[in-house]
């Protein structure tokens, strides 16, 4: 059972850098990113592929962080000539194209099959300390990711970046630059994004395209809404409460004594049911974003 | 004395509409100059060309000679431009005092926030020193903490003014800043300006309240279907036919020019 929690607390920690992610662009910007998965994959293959050649972890993850860097300051560049709304689906068709790059540039990516295993970053410790040390690791990144992204959201970029959300042509008008406030949130929120991704790669030891597909992307929305759409900490018990549920399907079905092949429709339906009852009852989230803070 | 913000043969239509066909007016420092016209006449669109929220069609628009009609809003605002809005909406998860301190831009980078090195902890604190003194000053102490959103229109405009005010600037414009706001606050607005203008400031009010205009204008331009009608002191508005004609309509205007 403890196992069980270890497995389910790690994934769930994994899961919560990447809905940091999005709440730093989403949540705190008001950037409606719609391809946010694509950070996690670039993240997890670039971990897959460092390993593959032999580089440590930390190589790994920062490379990762660096690709889809790359890739956040291209969707905040594609931010100059679209309004709003263009944009989020701008960015739908971009995790499109690098989910299709994942699976046609087999040289680099293994194609369809995806790259298996990756080296484990902790492979070598024994027995228990392996997941241990995984859950150690994960909790670490959510720690520094909140931290991080509350010491932003607290601070004068943060205060521009929630101006910018409620109020671009204010912002504007009092001389912000809305396009490079964008490239710092699309960024940020890519690199938080991608360390989650490369953990998810060296914790599951696979990769591969299915990753990165939208409905991913619309998990990772449903965590930060269900939070608290601009909470940091709403995103985290986003991810948590997800995972959760995740982790709960193969009891229910147990219970239900229904077949395996119901699990997945089981995870979805509750999933969206957890959603629709969040959005008719509480609008703002779980943790709302609270307002009008100085520090 | 020195002219700050000159525009030459402006034009803008949108759609079919010819809002501006031709505008030749200048500001000089040390000026308050009123902006007068009747509605659709341009006034409005006149401050957006200014200050990039619109593009002009033909023409220039110079501030200390050099053409700003290109730049994107952010690098006018630099200049020492600032503006407020005819009807300004607020953010509504954010405090007034906060509004007002992101009026100040200083160190606010990816690595300033984050590691806040000691000159970006005195400008947050300066921010908030002088954010507090702007709120005293344009009576919204007592709401500094209510979210923005939660402001009547009145207060609503003297908000954005004082965001206006945080930036410093060497030129102000205020669109309609009277309208909805309570009579007895006119004359606080009317004393500030004249105050601002003391302190070196110059100023560009769009105003529908001829008393105020009287009151607080050195100087009024009065723009009519897209054009210049008049370009003259403020006491000299009530007797001007062209003005009357602008208001009143070509008709109007004969038998009210001689009860003048």
């Amino acid at each position: 059972m403890s196992e069980f929690l270890i497995h389910l607390a790690t994934l769930a920690g994994i899961y919560a850098l990447m809905s940091l992610g999005l709440s730093v662009q989403a949540g705190m910007s008001g950037l409606l990113n719609f391809g946010h998965i694509a950070f996690a994959g670039i993240g997890a293959y670039a971990a897959a592929i460092a390993a593959q050649a032999g580089w440590p972890a930390a190589a790994g993850i920062a490379a990762g962080m660096a690709g889809a860097a790359l890739l956040g300051l291209a969707m905040a560049r594609l931010g100059r000539q679209l309004g709003a709304d263009y944009w989020g689906i701008a960015t739908l068709a971009l995790a499109e194209i690098v989910r299709l790059a994942a699976t046609n540039e087999g040289w680099l990516t293994g194609g369809a099959q995806g790259i298996s295993p990756v080296d484990s970053a902790l492979a070598g410790l024994p027995g228990v300390w392996d997941s241990a040390g995984f859950l150690l690791c994960s909790a670490a990144g959510v720690a520094a990711g909140l931290c991080l992204a509350r010491r932003i959201g607290g601070g004068r970029l943060g205060r521009a970046l929630r101006l910018m959300r409620e109020e671009p042509q204010l912002a504007a008008c009092l001389g912000y630059d809305l396009t490079a406030l964008k490239t710092r949130a699309m960024v940020l929120g890519a690199c938080m994004t991608a360390c989650g991704g490369a953990l998810l790669a060296y914790y599951t030891r696979f990769v591969g395209p299915d990753y990165l597909t939208a409905a991913e992307t619309f998990l990772i929305w449903t965590m930060v809404v269900l939070g608290g759409l601009g909470s940091h900490a709403g995103a985290v018990l986003g991810a948590l409460l997800v995972q959760a549920i995740h982790a709960a399907v193969p009891f229910l079905r147990d219970a239900l004594g229904a077949g395996s092949d119901v699990a997945g429709a089981l995870r979805l339906g509750l999933v969206g049911l957890l959603l629709l009852a969040c959005l008719l009852w509480r609008p703002q989230g779980l943790l709302p974003e609270k307002p009008g803070r100085v520090r | 004395m020195k002219i700050l913000l000159s525009m030459e043969g402006v034009a803008k239509s949108f759609g079919g509409n010819h809002v501006l066909q031709g505008v030749d007016a200048a500001v000089r420092e040390g000026e308050i100059v009123g902006l007068l016209g009747p509605n659709g006449s341009g006034k409005s669109t006149l401050l957006n060309l200014a200050t990039g929220f619109a593009r002009l069609d033909r023409g220039a628009i110079r501030m200390d000679g050099a053409r700003i009609d290109a730049l994107p809003t952010h690098r006018i605002i630099e200049r020492g431009i600032a503006r407020t809005f005819q009807l300004p909406s607020m953010p509504t998860r954010m405090s007034v005092l906060e509004v007002a301190m992101s009026a100040s831009l200083s160190h606010h980078g990816f690595w300033a926030t984050l590691l806040r090195p000691p000159a970006a902890r005195a400008a947050e604190a300066d921010a908030r020193r002088r954010a507090g003194a702007l709120l005293d000053e344009l009576l919204l102490a007592r709401v500094r903490d209510l979210p923005a959103s939660a402001l009547s229109g009145g207060q609503k405009k003297l908000l954005g003014i004082a965001c206006a005010l945080m930036r410093r600037p060497r030129l102000l414009m205020l669109d309609e800043p009277t309208a909805g706001v309570h009579p007895g606050l006119r004359g606080e607005i009317a004393a500030v300006l004249r105050r601002l203008r003391d302190e070196g400031m110059t100023l560009v009010v769009v105003e529908h309240d001829m008393a105020f205009v009287r009151e607080v204008c050195t100087r009024c331009v009065v723009l009519d279907r897209g054009r210049v009608a008049a370009d003259c002191r403020p006491d000299e508005l009530a007797g001007h036919p062209r003005v009357l004609e602008a208001y009143l309509g070509q008709s109007a205007a004969a038998p009210h020019r001689e009860a003048a």
